[in-house]
């Protein structure tokens, strides 16, 4: 029975990799990432122009400068690391649905049974390259390893000429050449056995188990059997986050919205885009400010429907920082993304067109940023009588019918158009019914309608009563009335003996 | 060329009984060819072709046009609200254009379009928009607070394909003026590109040289019902809709529309009433009362 094939997806310089992520224009330059602070902190990874002039990992900053005066340094960010690895394992998923985060730029995929959808001679070497390939277009530079086993994956990951393919049953022989140090850099027995002359992986499978389990314990025994082509450990398929994060601290912190969006753009883009490639859209958007000295800020943006339009959510991200200033500078920020699937729908080929529900819920969320939330939506009625009353709800249109079809023959129905807030009004009238009306004297910069005139013809009253059981209930005498310029609803508060008008024929 | 043809040919012949039961198709083709010039002759070859072809050239009408269920609108506008075109429908207060914007709604969203509504004026009442059988579901309303907004707001719904968009300005003074005649462009090209009826009601012209259509309602007379010294009922109104412009129409021509209030007939006769009970809600269509 075959073995497992496991594909091992290795990027390598991580914390390096992860800020070019962040900051692609500075892919060209000589740029180095650097732990601990001031002059004490240490190269951990740079670039290859860095490399050149002769940077390497463990020199302190003011050393790594004195060799490259133009070096550019940045300081591990935790949040672009983090946002990278979860990419990665992002690009992974898109082939395989049991992927391992095994941490730092390492991502095992279970590659059993993919070779199906490959069919050139090699399938699995047109398998790694499509796994480079998708990495590289997410923005990560990765290696690619296959074998039987997770140790000869990572191993046959970390050397160049990417894929690099480990046939089945030949994990002994591929490692057995290679230097001990490829095995498991961080063990320090790999030292011990330089010094016992062990060079290659292949020396140190030849030593005897017994004698080497007595002399180097139980993790000697466990790294002979690895050099041997064993490796027992199962593949841990990881599940998937309930939320999406990209973000990342900042150099300087930022005290303007301007530079904060050009910066949050980006930051947005690539949550989109891995938001795409999952086939997934954003329902609800969370902003994680981490502002100075010590400040930390937490907001969240409910979109009306799931979407990925970067332009609408950065819309959204600036009214929300407009109408509530952060108050601190800003060091660092997180996007999250609460995703959803997006909207689907079954075109019809007889009835009326349906709307795109991609495009209907980007429309929807740029309108929610123009308008503001309690302005879009669909209507409803209230349970109740006063006209002025409504309801907004979330706009999903059911799907159209499948057969178009002509409508009712029209019935010629005259509306009112409502005047929401009511009118003022002052009212003349005799014993039975008003007269004369006039609009209340107004601020002139509300620019509402005017209602003036004498009665022509009044019609009333006609009672609306609402919450008689409530403390503040509602009680209203209609008329309608017609004056020269059109006719009116208006009505008496019984509670307050004020007159208003609430509505226009028309 | 076929349906160009036989529309010259039913106008010049309008007493012709095309579709009389107990004429023989042979005999109408023969009567109708006998109708054409000689050069159209011989285009017509069958009653079966000619028949096809004025289906075919119905439903195109049809569309290429949204019924509004307003009668009076659809026979001025030969069918309903042209799509791709901006209509603009001027009218003072109490003309009949809000309801005439609701009755668009109404119709298109019943029979399953999406539609939108750009409610400057924050006008809609939704228990009305549903009892003149809008389907609210299918409905979306937009609450824009100046002009800048509106169009905005309805060149992103156009944008999006609704293949209905009534934009209302409510009463003036209209917050925002007029806009800019290249907004209103803007707003007619997005109609043409995304083949929408783009509706826009206002209390005065605003669209410019953007309007493929513009339509003025007059002022609506008011119909009461009732007797001298009693309570008199408004029943309705009547207002005049008149073509100011249309591509390719010589302008003037007017339709009546006539809206009744809730389910009260315009001209029929008082309907008699009923017993009051005690605290009984009524709500006529429009009206809600509370009879003692």
């Amino acid at each position: 029975m075959p073995g497992p094939r496991i594909a091992c997806i290795v990027l390598p310089l991580f914390p390096l990799a992860a800020r070019l992520r962040s900051e692609p224009e500075l892919v060209r330059e000589a740029v180095v990432v650097t732990e601990g602070n001031g002059n004490a902190a240490r190269v951990v990874a740079g670039t290859r122009l860095a490399r050149e002039a002769g940077v390497r990992p463990g020199h302190t900053l003011p050393q790594a400068r004195a060799l490259c005066p133009k070096l550019v340094a940045r300081p591990r960010d935790e949040e672009c690391e983090r946002a990278a690895q979860e990419a990665l394992l992002e690009v992974a998923e898109a082939f395989s649905p049991r992927v391992e985060d095994a941490g730092d730029g390492v991502a095992y995929v279970d590659i059993e049974g993919l070779e199906l959808h490959f069919k050139s001679d090699s399938p699995e070497l047109e398998l790694g390259r499509s796994l480079v390939a998708a990495a590289d277009k997410a923005g990560l530079p990765v290696r690619v390893g296959i074998a039987s086993s997770k140790l000869a994956a990572r191993v046959a990951a970390g050397l160049p000429d990417s894929p690099v393919i480990v046939p089945e049953g030949e994990e002994a022989a591929f490692l057995a050449p290679l230097p001990l140090a490829r095995l498991a850099p961080e063990v320090e027995i790999t030292s011990t056995l330089e010094q016992w002359g062990v060079r290659s992986i292949g020396d140190f499978a030849r030593l005897p188990k017994e004698r080497v389990a007595s002399r180097l314990g139980r993790t000697g025994r466990e790294l002979h059997a690895t050099a041997r082509g064993m490796d027992s450990r199962p593949l841990i398929p990881r599940e998937l986050p309930p939320v999406f994060h990209e973000g990342t601290n900042l150099e300087w912190p930022l005290v303007s919205l301007e530079p904060f969006l050009f910066v949050g753009r980006a930051a947005l883009e690539r949550l989109c885009e891995r938001l795409e490639s999952a086939g997934l859209a954003c329902q609800r958007l969370g902003v994680e400010l981490r502002l100075e000295p010590d400040g930390h800020q937490t907001r969240t943006i409910d979109l009306p429907a799931p979407t990925r339009d970067v332009k609408t959510l950065l819309t959204l991200v600036r009214l929300n920082l407009e109408e509530t200033q952060p108050g601190a500078p800003v060091a660092g920020f997180t996007f999250l993304a609460w995703p959803d699937h997006p909207r689907e729908a079954q075109l019809s080929l007889y009835g009326p067109a349906a709307l795109s529900p991609d495009k209907l819920a980007t429309t929807l969320a740029r309108l929610f940023a123009l308008l503001g939330p309690d302005r879009v939506g669909s209507p409803r009625p209230v349970d109740g009588h006063r006209p002025e009353r409504f309801s907004l709800v979330e706009y999903t249109p059911p799907p159209p019918p499948e057969v178009r079809r002509e409508p009712r023959a029209g019935r010629g129905l005259l509306a009112v158009r409502v005047l929401r807030p009511p009118l003022g009004l002052e009212v003349i009238s005799d014993d039975r019914q008003p007269v004369e009306v006039r609009t209340l004297v107004q601020d002139e910069s509300e620019k509402r309608p005017r209602v003036e005139g004498r009665i022509k013809v009044a019609s009333g009253p006609w009672g609306l009563e609402e919450g008689w059981w409530t403390e503040e209930p509602t009680g209203r005498d209609y008329w309608d009335v017609e004056l020269t310029g059109g006719i009116y609803r208006i009505y008496r508060d019984r509670g307050t003996g004020e007159w208003f008008a609430d509505g226009i024929y028309d | 060329m076929a349906v160009n043809l036989q529309r010259r040919t039913l106008e010049a012949a309008p007493e012709m009984p095309l579709e009389a039961p107990d004429l023989h198709p042979a005999t109408a083709l023969r009567r109708l060819r006998a109708l054409l010039p000689q050069d159209f002759q011989r285009h017509v070859r069958s009653a079966r072709e000619l028949d096809r072809e004025l289906r075919d050239a119905r439903e195109t009408e049809s569309e290429a046009t949204l019924r509004t269920a307003v009668p009076a609108l659809d026979r001025l506008l030969d069918g309903g609200l042209p799509r791709g075109q901006l209509v603009e429908l001027v009218g003072s207060r109490t003309s009949g254009r809000f309801s005439t914007v609701l009755a668009a709604l109404a119709a298109a969203t019943s029979i399953g379009e999406a539609a939108a509504l750009v409610d400057l004026g924050d006008s809609l009442d939704p228990t009305a928009a549903e009892a003149l059988g809008a389907d609210l579901q299918r409905l979306l309303w937009l609450r824009p607070q100046n002009l800048k907004q509106t169009l905005a707001a309805a060149e992103m719904v156009l944008a999006s394909g609704f293949p209905l968009v009534a934009v209302d300005l409510g009463m003036p003074p209209v917050r925002g003026g007029r806009g800019l005649e290249a907004a209103w462009l803007r707003l007619a090209r997005a109609a043409r590109a995304h083949n929408a009826a783009l509706l826009v009601s206002t209390p005065y012209r605003v669209s410019g040289t953007a309007a493929g259509v513009v339509l003025k309602a007059e002022r609506a007379q008011a119909a009461w019902q009732g007797e001298d010294g009693a309570i008199l009922l408004l029943s309705g109104a009547s207002a005049r809709l008149q073509l100011e412009k249309q591509r390719g129409r010589l302008p003037g021509q007017s339709e009546e529309m006539r809206l009744a209030l809730g389910e009260v007939p315009l001209d029929g006769k008082k309907k008699a009433p009923e017993p009051p009970t005690a605290r009984r809600t009524e709500f006529t269509g429009l009206r809600v009362a509370v009879g003692y």
